[in-house]
């Protein structure tokens, strides 16, 4: 990331403060920390008893001058609405089932619109998931649904273009990983024009090499700090940027 | 067979035999048998038969008779539909929209989420009064200002807020009634349950025959001119007897049809946020409304599930009774006073 400051100072501007903000992190991160706490349905509860409230009237009324009322009929008060409480319920499930495959929010602020440093579309991703190896490519899209939102990853493995959706918030997902970042934004939301052969990136390993040598130099050295990259899901370390 | 004798016959020779006014009347009767009739049905000459003759076919085919149960009429059909039937009643909710669940082994389910709003039993449909055991359950509300005056009428007598959408749900019996008034909530289902969903589906407007039928169309060249995706011939010639048979199908409305989804599975239940969360996907856009009831083709959730839904149901509506009770005089009151036209008095009064 910092090597390409002396050839772009715009960017380097981006990388330094990037760098200050992860300082702040920690901090951050312990008070966004949030123990969840599943609302199960407790079907035992009885509810409070409501004051049996005395209906209205409602009138209809008639033209002629000396019987202004044509009829009247009592109009009982409605019962407790879940939809004036609960206008949107999608919103209200896809919060409480992020609240329960995300406790710490890693995963929600690495892909948040308001986090300047999240990954965005052409940015070279890994994803390790709990079968197989972990897979990095470049970020096509990110298609955001809630609890249901995935990422498209395009790389060439053995020099045939793959592309693999992952859903970001899935248990089977152990960790996310920003291996590469655009130097300059993308200015579409989806890069399908990156599967063209004139935008192609083609095979990102190297850029993965490059990522895997500076954690090296930064962590403690040991082959544990390469193996523990990506196991976020049971480290602080998850989703790191 | 001769008939048996008529009930009036009967009474006029139980009268006579008191009295023995009539002597003409009383030649009817003989000291063995008081109350038969003259005509013989029993002998070689009609045609003998050791069977008892009330096991044969008769037109007074009551229950009482001793016959074989009948296998047509009402009672015949709704026997034949008890396996069909639910044993109690469904829920009415709205489609709100299509998401994911991860369950506990990592697999991603598809699910539908569903909002129950304002869902309250209104009125009980019995096999004495209407034929079949059925409940009525509306849901939504409705200002009074865009309601009928016969159905506000209707909602003052069950002591109900106007509703915005109302259906029936079958019953296979009494027990599955329930009483008028009463608020249904999501944990009416258990979570593992089957259930059915029944919705309009999305209208799709007049479309043609492949998207309507699935028809394969017409080649794009070789010769054809100007018809690629029109619908081909209609109908035989000459075997066939050169006519289009009826039930052709060919382009018109499509969608919006009741569709029922059968066996999706409960995942989710949430009284807080009305939500009922089924697998799979229901048919028709966000916002239609959504019948779901126990599925037919599944086992019922467990009969001591279904006892504490019920129970739990009757114990959050607590004065249910009364408040019928109070809404069905109060009715009678003020149908009266409409009739008389004195109803201006007692708005004038509230």
């Amino acid at each position: 990331m910092i090597t390409q400051a002396s050839r772009r100072p715009l960017a380097s501007w981006k990388a330094v403060l990037r760098r200050t903000r992860q300082q702040r992190q920690p901090l951050l991160l312990r008070s966004m920390a949030t123990e969840t706490t599943p609302t199960t349905p407790t079907p035992g509860a009885a509810m409070p008893i409501p004051p049996r409230k005395k209906p209205t009237f409602h009138t209809i009324k008639s033209n002629l001058p000396h019987k202004p009322i044509r009829t009247a009929f009592a109009v009982y008060p409605r019962p407790p609405s879940s939809r004036s409480t609960t206008p949107s319920p999608l919103i209200s499930y896809h919060a409480q089932q992020i609240r329960r495959l995300d406790r710490t929010g890693a995963r929600t602020a690495l892909f948040s619109k308001s986090n300047p440093d999240a990954a965005k579309a052409g940015d070279v991703l890994q994803v390790t998931t709990n079968r197989g190896e972990p897979f990095a490519g470049v970020c096509l899209s990110i298609r955001r649904a809630g609890v249901d939102t995935a990422i498209l990853l395009r790389n060439h493995l053995t020099k045939v273009g793959v592309e693999m959706w992952y859903k970001i918030y899935s248990p089977n997902v152990l960790g996310i990983e920003i291996i590469w970042r655009r130097p300059k934004r993308a200015r579409r939301a989806r890069l399908t024009y990156m599967r063209k052969p004139s935008h192609d990136m083609g095979n990102v390993d190297h850029l993965v090499e490059a990522w895997r040598r500076t954690r090296n130099v930064f962590s403690s050295k040991g082959k544990g700090a390469a193996s523990n990259a990506g196991r976020a899901g049971k480290h602080a370390k998850k989703g790191r940027r | 067979m001769a008939p048996r004798l008529p009930a009036r016959w009967a009474a006029a020779l139980s009268t006579t035999s008191t009295s023995t006014i009539i002597p003409s009347r009383s030649l009817l009767i003989t000291e063995r048998h008081t109350l038969l009739p003259r005509t013989a049905k029993r002998g070689v000459k009609y045609g003998w038969s050791t069977a008892n003759p009330r096991d044969k076919p008769n037109r007074f085919n009551q229950p009482s008779a001793g016959l074989p149960i009948p296998t047509a009429g009402p009672a015949a059909a709704l026997k034949r539909k008890e396996q069909s039937t639910p044993f109690r009643t469904g829920i009415l909710a709205t489609k709100k929209g299509v998401s994911a669940m991860f369950n506990a082994k990592g697999m991603r389910i598809p699910c539908t989420i569903l909002q129950m709003d304002q869902c309250q039993v209104v009125a009980s449909k019995t096999r004495g009064g209407n034929g079949y055991w059925a409940v009525q359950v509306g849901c939504g509300h409705k200002t009074a200002g865009n309601v009928t005056a016969p159905l506000l009428g209707y909602y003052e007598a069950k002591g109900v807020a106007p509703k915005r959408h109302l259906a029936e749900f079958k019953v296979r019996g009494e027990e599955g009634l329930l009483p008028v008034g009463v608020q249904l909530q999501p944990d009416w289902f258990k979570v593992g349950q089957f259930v059915d969903a029944r919705s309009n589906s999305r209208g799709m407007g007049f479309a043609g025959g492949m998207k309507r039928h699935g028809f394969a169309g017409q080649g794009a060249s070789h010769g054809n001119s100007k018809n690629h995706r029109t619908i081909g011939t209609a109908g035989p010639s000459q075997g066939g007897g050169s006519r289009v048979h009826p039930g052709k199908k060919m382009p018109g409305r499509m969608g919006n049809e009741r569709v029922t989804i059968q066996n999706l599975r409960v995942l989710k239940v949430d009284n807080e946020t009305g939500i009922v969360v089924v697998n799979g996907h229901v048919a028709g856009p966000k916002g239609c409304i959504v019948q779901i009831a126990d599925a037919i083709k599944k086992d019922p959730p467990a009969e001591t599930f279904m006892e504490k839904a019920k129970r739990l149901l009757l114990e959050r509506n607590p004065d249910h009774e009364a408040r019928l009770e109070e809404a069905r005089v109060a009715h009678m009151e003020l149908k009266e006073m409409r009739k008389q036209g004195t109803i201006g008095q007692a708005v004038a009064l509230m």
